[in-house]
């Protein structure tokens, strides 16, 4: 008898964490058989394409949750590092504008974290209004420094080559996004789980006082976070406006929610301390298929964003459930 | 053991309950009787917790017959058993800080109090029915501990309890109030109500009870009559075998200065300065609140302090903040383990290695083998009860947990360890082991400042205490020569 409890326990906690790893698995068959090419070359590069920015947005967003804060001034960012990086490549080349787009996410993230830790903001709440005030300015930037118009690469004399093969070049079937994504994930797994500040940011997600008082370096690893998903979002922004060759200064809207739910249904705790970027990477396929599917079956996006909704609560009520 | 049922409030037939890996409580049978007083003790891990929530309706229990008041009890959920008669007060207090006594105490049903005016009415009556003066206006965050458990008593009241569970009620209680709360037990005694009083103090169970029972493993071990069980007797069933003291011989290897702390001036703390010497157990007395915990906070850097000097074997040191603090050969054992000692839901290989973690990182990286070592040596040297290193540490007793962040800070070697309430909620066995730990810093070389309410253990422990009255230090003693009377009046102010 009691053995049998203790089994059936350990199938339960089994289930709960494989949960996702089912999900895409159920939708992989019902997607095969509702589309017999779907696992042609031509298909799964294009599946790899829709990973593209919302994965790698959300690799940085995974250490902001582990670490016990969220960032909702992504929009703000992907929408300024798109106009910039754009606007730089005439005058610059595209290697500078590169790199200077990367910077600026980067540094717009950093002064996210040095303005939560001016102001004390310690608690998750705080932290989702004063990123949220950020990004509305970061978006009323990108506005004002394009005066709202959106900027087309075509318009660009220069050359642009690497932008084109980020948005849509491949090697083989596997495409330049997807290459750079698996990169930043064993990059970024790597960090988490072997370096000192990857590890200095679960303990602080897990208890900061406690971790304070043990001497882990907390300011540092809340800096770090968000300067780690600032620079993650730069990187989406680029995959994204490379793809639709286009940047407009509204490029980023929406994008905040889709990556926390990413995240969240990939099974990182919003309570802090909990996660991986792998459990993450399952959060964007189970979406991404789930939309792929979803389209497929020729559900309309409204029921989509509805069923998003639920699938959001549900991993939290899912996630609740495990405490118990 | 065979009584008439009618007699009986709570009887439980044979419960187990498991948890993934370990059998937390197994066949436990136990008989309360109405208007008794039942002591519940055994060492942390024991099941205790574990028997209180089955009987709350927080856990489910896996087998085993609960008969409450006569009647059979399958699932229940907290709010039933309330309704049903049968109260907890947990140590962790539930109540709500920013809303009043009044509301505290019939929190829920305004509604059937007919408004505030009835609800703070009520209160009133109930608290007067106890002896209690405390304003049913006032806010329960400007509430003492003691006040506070006051209306967790009253609140319990409140819903006609028949059963109250009461879970170490007197871990942070003085003296004085310990006194008030005696007289609300036998108050509630005398209206028929029947108490289980789970403490690890012994000298409580001894005072209040009619009957105690001894848990161990989550098996019964003895339920006997208090008077048929003696004091050396119910250890050696608490811990399995026999300890012949409470306290081990004090440390004596008091050498020369190692630090001396000047001038903290704070909101709180007025003119703080002392000295602690090499191989030192210095102790704090005080009530809680008198600015103990405050004095240890501002030198290890973890509230910010201006002004005051600390100097370490003769050398000026600043200390901003706790990694400073740790370079300069200091550790703190936190006041409370589970909000600022532990990280809860991580493992307790990272717990244990998180003060070192720096220490053990080369290049970023951090050398995970040395990490396994560190807490493998300190599992089995300070007898951590954990099915593994990466069991989380949230799955771990008390004692356990403190164990663990006890082995963090031996890891460090540390020259001063602050211990703030070391062995609250701990059982016998796992205090006497904390204990020698203490001994084993100072014998090293360390020196430990000991903050603790339990008066006995202080004077037992300590070389040299210092009285601390309303954030002054009001007197220096040596315990070996002065009684607790005239130490306590010092610290009373």
């Amino acid at each position: 008898m009691n053995t049998q409890l203790i089994l059936n326990k350990r199938h339960k906690e089994c289930l709960n964490e494989n949960l996702v790893l089912i999900g895409i698995v159920i939708l992989v068959v019902i997607t095969a058989v509702l589309e017999p090419k779907f696992f042609t070359p031509g298909n799964l590069t294009n599946i790899m394409r829709q990973f593209g920015p919302l994965s790698l947005v959300a690799l940085g967003m995974t250490f902001v949750i582990i670490g016990g804060f969220i960032d909702l001034s992504i929009a703000g960012i992907i929408s300024l590092v798109a106009v910039l990086t754009v606007y730089l490549i005439q005058p610059l080349g595209q290697i500078p504008a590169l790199l200077i787009g990367l910077a600026a996410g980067a540094l717009m993230g950093f002064i996210n974290s040095l303005i939560l830790l001016f102001f004390g903001a310690m608690t998750q709440a705080e932290a989702l209004f004063i990123t949220y005030a950020m990004s509305l300015f970061y978006g009323a930037l990108a506005l004002l420094s394009v005066d709202g118009a959106t900027q087309h690469m075509s318009w660009i004399k220069r050359d642009i080559s690497i932008f084109n093969e980020i948005g849509g070049g491949s090697i083989g079937f596997v495409s330049v996004s997807f290459i750079i994504f698996l990169v930043s994930l064993v990059i970024l797994h790597i960090f988490q789980t072997r370096t000192y500040m990857g590890r200095s940011i679960c303990l602080t997600g897990g208890n900061k006082v406690a971790a304070e008082l043990s001497g882990i370096p907390v300011k540092k690893s809340i800096m770090l976070i968000y300067t780690i998903s600032g620079f993650m979002t730069a990187v989406g922004s680029v995959v994204l406006f490379s793809r639709v060759t286009t940047a407009s200064p509204v490029l980023g809207l929406n994008y905040e929610t889709n990556t926390i739910l990413a995240v969240v249904v990939g099974g990182t705790s919003l309570k802090g301390g909990k996660g991986s970027v792998i459990r993450t990477m399952l959060g964007v396929a189970l979406i991404t298929l789930m939309s792929n599917c979803l389209n497929l079956l020729g559900v309309s996006t409204f029921i989509q964003t509805m069923m998003k909704g639920a699938i959001l609560v549900i991993a939290i009520w899912l996630d609740n459930r495990k405490e118990l | 053991m065979e009584e008439k049922s009618s007699d009986l409030i709570l009887s439980l037939r044979n419960v187990s309950k498991f948890f993934p890996g370990v059998r937390a409580l197994d066949n436990v049978s136990l008989d309360v009787k109405k208007g008794s007083v039942h002591g519940l003790v055994g060492e942390n891990g024991a099941g205790k917790s574990t028997l209180m929530k089955i009987l709350a309706g927080v856990y489910e229990k896996d087998e085993g017959t609960v008969i409450f008041d006569g009647e059979q009890i399958e699932q229940t959920t907290p709010i039933e058993s309330l309704h049903r008669g049968l109260s907890i007060i947990f140590q962790e207090f539930n109540l709500v800080n920013t809303m009043s006594v009044g509301e505290n105490i019939l929190l829920g049903r305004f509604r059937e109090m007919h408004g505030m005016r009835g609800t703070h009415e009520r209160a009133r009556e109930l608290l007067d029915s106890i002896g209690s003066t405390i304003d049913t206006y006032a806010l329960v965050s400007e509430l003492s501990v003691s006040e506070m458990q006051m209306v967790e008593i009253t609140k319990a009241l409140s819903f006609n309890s028949k059963l109250l569970i009461m879970d170490e009620p007197s871990s942070s209680l003085t003296d004085d109030e310990m006194k008030h709360l005696a007289e609300i037990i036998k108050n509630l005694k005398e209206r028929g109500v029947a108490i289980i009083y789970i403490s690890h103090k012994l000298d409580e169970i001894y005072d209040f009870c009619d009957t105690v029972t001894v848990l161990r493993d989550g098996t019964i071990i003895d339920t006997r009559p208090i008077g048929e069980m003696d004091r050396n007797d119910m250890i050696a069933k608490m811990v399995g075998r026999s300890i012949e003291n409470e306290f081990p011989e004090r440390p004596r290897c008091v050498g020369d200065t190692l630090m001396e702390v000047r001038n903290i001036n704070t909101k709180k703390l007025k003119n703080i300065s002392f000295e602690l010497k090499k191989g030192e157990i210095l102790g704090f007395v005080g009530l809680v609140g008198a600015g103990r915990t405050e004095i240890i906070r501002a030198i290890y850097g973890a509230d910010k302090v201006h002004g005051h000097e600390v100097y370490i074997e003769g050398k000026e040191v600043k200390i901003r903040n706790p990694q400073d603090a740790i370079k300069s050969g200091m550790g703190i054992v936190p006041e409370d383990r589970k909000l600022q000692g532990l990280v809860l839901p991580f493992t307790v290989e990272s717990n244990i290695s998180m003060a070192a973690l720096c220490d053990i990182t080369k290049g970023g990286f951090i050398n995970k083998a040395a990490e396994k070592k560190i807490s493998e040596r300190h599992i089995k040297s300070l007898r951590i009860k954990t099915p593994s290193s990466k069991t989380e540490t949230l799955n771990l007793s008390g004692g356990n947990q403190q164990k663990c962040i006890i082995g963090r800070w031996l890891e460090m070697k540390p020259k001063i360890l602050f211990m703030d309430e070391p062995t609250r909620g701990i059982d016998v066995g796992a205090k006497f082991e904390i204990y020698l730990l203490m001994k084993q810093i100072v014998e090293s070389g360390g020196a430990v400042i000991l903050i603790s309410s339990e008066l006995p253990e202080v004077l037992s422990m300590s070389n040299r205490v210092l009285t601390i009255c309303e954030g002054r230090i009001t007197g220096e003693f040596d315990p070996e020569k002065f009684s607790a009377d005239e130490i306590m009046k010092k610290a009373l102010g």
